[in-house]
This record gives C-alpha cells, sequence and structure tokens, in this order.
C-alpha cells in the first residue's frame, strides 16, 4: 500500500494540538511508518511554496488546529482545502474558535490599540499598527490582515470530519489516525474522537436531585470529590457538552469546561447551557433569581469559553 | 430613524398569553403589526436558543410573555422562565446587545388590554434602539 | 538589484514567523526583515474574565 500524505498546520493557535498529536508517544512512530508529513512547523521543515506546487488532492488527510484570525490564516486553509483529500478540523478552535475567538466579545480596533500602544510594555508613542503592506528601501514587505471577527474553519472552507477538544485526548487522536490509515471513516461532516452523548454519561460522580442555592466560583470551595459538581454549585459544562475526553477535569475535582463542544443536534452551546442552568436553580422569586445571578461571575465568557466563533450572538461585531 | 419598523418576534404561552392576544383581537383593540407570533405550549418553552436565532435571523427583539407565576397549566414551567430569562439577558448584555431587546411579561387570558399595552411599548422602545445588525455580517457568512 | 529570498513559514518552532532576506548584487546580505503574521490579541479578551479563569486561558497562549 502505498503512503498516505499527511499534513497538519496550525492557524491561530496555541501548538498545543500539536503536542497532543506528540503525546500519543512511540505510536508516532507507527504514523510515519504508513505516512510521509508533507507539512507539519512545529516538527518538520516544509513551506508554504511546496504546498503551493502540488496537485489537487495530493494531500490524503490533512489535520488543521487553530481558528481563522487572520487573511494568511485564510489563504491557508484554502490552500489546504484545494490540495487535500479530507479535511479534518483538529481541536476546539478550528472546530468553533477555541480560547482566540473570545476575542470576538472585542472590537477589532480595541484589540489592536491594547496590544500595540497601552500594554504596560509597550513604547510606541508615534501610535504605529501594522500594515498590510510596508514600503522598505529593499521593496515591499507584507503582513496578514487582522479580521474583524475570529472564526472557525468551516466557516471558510468545506471540512470533512470534526475532531473537538482543547486539545484533543491522545487516545482519541490514535482512534482518528487508525480510522483514517484503514479507511473506516464515518459519514462525511461527523464528529469523529467524542461521543454522542453528554460529558455526564461518562461521569463516575454520585448525581442525586440537581436544586442550587448558590453558585461557586472554583476557588470559594473545595468540592466534594464524589458528588455532581453542578449539584455543589460549581458550573460544570457536562450537561451541555460531548463525552470522549474521559472526563479529565472532572477527575481533577475541576468542572468541565465545554471544550469538547456542543452534543449531536445543538447549534449553540451557551444557550442550551442557560436553559439547563435556569431549571436547576432552588429560587422562586425575581430578586432571589438576582441575588443567584450574582455569584456567577462571567456567564458568556463561561458557557462561550470555546464556542464563540459558533455562537448564534456574534458578540461586538454583530 | 423614523421610518425604521422593527421586527418583532413574540414567543407567546398557549394557555394565558396567546389567549390575552385573541382577546386583544376580538376586543379590536389597537396595537402595532410589528409583532409576529409564536405560540408556544408553555414560556418555558423557550430555549434562549430560539431568542438568539431569532435575533441572529433578522429580529430587532423578542417577547416572551408567559402565565402569571403560580398560574402555569404545567404548574412550574413559567419559574423556569422566570430563571432562565434574566441569565439570559445577563449574557446579552456581555455579547453587547442591549438588554431592552428582549422582554419578559406575564399575561393572563383576561388581560387583552395589557397585551396590546406591553406590544405598543416594546415595539417603541426597540425602534429607538434601531435594527440589531450593525454590519450585516451573517453566521458564517463573509470572511472579515 | 540584488535577490529576495523568503522563508514562510519558519518551522521547527512555537508560533508564526516568516524571514525576508535581501541581497545585494555581490550576493552579500543587505537587510534582513523577520516578521510575525500572527496576533490573537489574549491582552484585550482576558479583561472581563474571571481571575480564576486566567491561568487556564493563558495557558493557551503556547501550549508547546
Amino acid at each position: 500500500m502505498a503512503k498516505l500524505n499527511l499534513a497538519l498546520y496550525w492557524a491561530s493557535s496555541c501548538g498545543g494540538c500539536d503536542v497532543a498529536v506528540l503525546d500519543v508517544n512511540e505510536k508516532i512512530l507507527d504514523i510515519a511508518a504508513v505516512a510521509d508529513i508533507v507539512l507539519w512547523p512545529v516538527a518538520v521543515d516544509g513551506k508554504y511554496a511546496d504546498i503551493e506546487a502540488m496537485e489537487p488532492g495530493t494531500i490524503d488527510v490533512c489535520l488543521f488546529n487553530g481558528a481563522v484570525r487572520n487573511s494568511e490564516n485564510e489563504h491557508i486553509a484554502m490552500l489546504l482545502r484545494e490540495k487535500s483529500k479530507v479535511m479534518v478540523a483538529f481541536g476546539s478552535c478550528a472546530v468553533s474558535g477555541g480560547i482566540p475567538a473570545l476575542a470576538n466579545f472585542k472590537e477589532r480596533d480595541e484589540v489592536l490599540k491594547r496590544v500595540f500602544m497601552e500594554t504596560p510594555s509597550t513604547v510606541n508613542p508615534e501610535g504605529v499598527l501594522p500594515l498590510t503592506r510596508c514600503e522598505v528601501p529593499e521593496g515591499t514587505l507584507s503582513l496578514p490582515e487582522f479580521y474583524k471577527y475570529v472564526h472557525c474553519l468551516d466557516q471558510v472552507v468545506e471540512v470533512d470530519y470534526y475532531v473537538p477538544g482543547c486539545p484533543p485526548t491522545p487516545q482519541r487522536i490514535w482512534d482518528v489516525v487508525q480510522a483514517i490509515v484503514s479507511g473506516n471513516l464515518p459519514p462525511r461532516g461527523a464528529t469523529v474522537g467524542a461521543t454522542e452523548k453528554s460529558l455526564c454519561d461518562e461521569c463516575k460522580r454520585i448525581k442525586q436531585n440537581k436544586k442550587v442555592k448558590r453558585f461557586y466560583r472554583v476557588h470559594e470551595i473545595i468540592p466534594d470529590p464524589e458528588r455532581c459538581l453542578l449539584e455543589q454549585g460549581l458550573l460544570c459544562m457536562g450537561p451541555v457538552t460531548r463525552g470522549g475526553c474521559g472526563a479529565q477535569c472532572i477527575s481533577a475535582n475541576m468542572p468541565c469546561r465545554g471544550c469538547y463542544g456542543p452534543l449531536p443536534g445543538v447549534i449553540d452551546q451557551g444557550a442550551k447551557y442557560i436553559s439547563s442552568i435556569g431549571s436547576i436553580m432552588d429560587v422562586q422569586s425575581p430578586e432571589e433569581v438576582e441575588s443567584l445571578l450574582e455569584t456567577i461571575a462571567d456567564p458568556a465568557g463561561t458557557f462561550y469559553r470555546f464556542g464563540m466563533s459558533t455562537a448564534l450572538l456574534r458578540g461586538a461585531n454583530r | 430613524m423614523e421610518n425604521f419598523e422593527p421586527k418583532i418576534i413574540g414567543f407567546l404561552c398557549n394557555w394565558c398569553s396567546y389567549a390575552g392576544a385573541d382577546l386583544a383581537g376580538v376586543g379590536r383593540m389597537q396595537y402595532p403589526s410589528n409583532l409576529r407570533v409564536i405560540r408556544v405550549m408553555c414560556s418555558g418553552r423557550v430555549d434562549p436558543t430560539f431568542v438568539f436565532k431569532a435575533l441572529s435571523e433578522g429580529a430587532d427583539g423578542v417577547l416572551i410573555a408567559g402565565c402569571h407565576p403560580g398560574d402555569c397549566h404545567y404548574t412550574d414551567g413559567n419559574y423556569n422562565t422566570l430563571k432562565r430569562i434574566p441569565l439570559m439577558l445577563k449574557v446579552l448584555e456581555q455579547f453587547g446587545v442591549e438588554k431592552e431587546r428582549v422582554r419578559m411579561e406575564w399575561i393572563s387570558a383576561a388581560e387583552g388590554s395589557i397585551f396590546a399595552g406591553v406590544v405598543k411599548e416594546f415595539t417603541e422602545t426597540v425602534r429607538k434602539l434601531g435594527p440589531y445588525k450593525r454590519n450585516g455580517l451573517e453566521r458564517g457568512g463573509k470572511v472579515g | 538589484m540584488g535577490r529576495r529570498i523568503t522563508i514562510d513559514p519558519i518551522t521547527r518552532l512555537e508560533g508564526h514567523g516568516k524571514i525576508e532576506i535581501f541581497l545585494d548584487d555581490a550576493g552579500a546580505v543587505e537587510n534582513v526583515y523577520f516578521q510575525i503574521p500572527e496576533l490573537r490579541g489574549f491582552e484585550k479578551f482576558c479583561e472581563g474574565r474571571p481571575v480564576e479563569e486566567l491561568p487556564r486561558i493563558v495557558s493557551r497562549i503556547c501550549g508547546v
């Protein structure tokens, strides 16, 4: 069997997804045995020019991580889409925006102003901002355009499969790699490397009646490690999040942060969570509701921590 | 902005508020035609997804009306509304959406005139706020 | 007119980088520009997030 051509790319990301791929440990050698890696900036050499020179469809599978924050991210996404038979949105940023998409709560110009003018370590009295084109004596330099809005991958190119997680767990990555190698892939558009049920389904904690009198921030209590975190007043995203991660945060006595994204059929994870939180609040009068809500520090940032690109409301740039 | 006619989506509970709207109609009370009514079995059925989807697809305001607390046909459906909507309003504010665009009201089947009054007042509030969409970017639409 | 060598992307490091090297007629390096085409804006979007959340957000600055 001919070797597969594999590309891994990072757009607006942290590199954590690439490291998660390396976390399959010695199995990475098995990947190298069945696939040639044509592009993987973090680990091997390979230039955009090499990809541009390829025939369309040369790459068998592209694992694309990171959000689409600027015109370079978009350009490479389109380039890799053209050259790849299978395009995989890999990790929360590519699937739904992830942490970088929290910037959708802010105006584009405010982000630039803060970063390049106002931070304490910045000295920029002339207020110089990056330009997409800049003339220098030797020629013209260019930089990508910083977009107004942080997009996820399927908002700019067609995506064949989704692998959620921040980052996806090594075990799940290995499952995905095996599915690719064996050609045993689910129908196009499927989410792979995650379950179809909520995290609560695989959470081993004792679940009783969900009635919450007040919410706690994680530093305010030490939760009982046996009982459901939501019942103890911690905002656990488990009920509205896909399982498949092995409940790692829960095992560390921390509430789920929702990185595996919404359940099948749900279009807005945060909205669903508002719905479920509303029904477990053990209060009746509007005044009690108001004071209970005071105990939630940052509702939107918590409910949409990894999903701002796919949120129905478009934040500061609607 | 004077010529702006806002689009308002109204989720009315079957047992009280929809009947209240009916009464307003039967009583020939005048109220603005900006409201598009969607009948739901209970205000507790109104998932925040409905509200967000309405706004993202062209509504400028959303009205959610149900039975008065204690009067719910399903005992406590409207208590869920009472808890969900304020949380949703907090989230809306963080998204930079004026919370006046979403209004929760208790309207019984006997309160046709209150219904007409609420729609009148709410339409004017939303008219003053202007269109919901600022730059017309669609979800998943044009990149930029 | 001299030559221009573009290295894009710089690989085997964390993050995005691009180097533009300008050579003169004799083939000697005249000038080099190092560019970072990436920005996410943690400086701004961390504002408004709860303080206990920050260790878990800023760990996504670099996951390598």
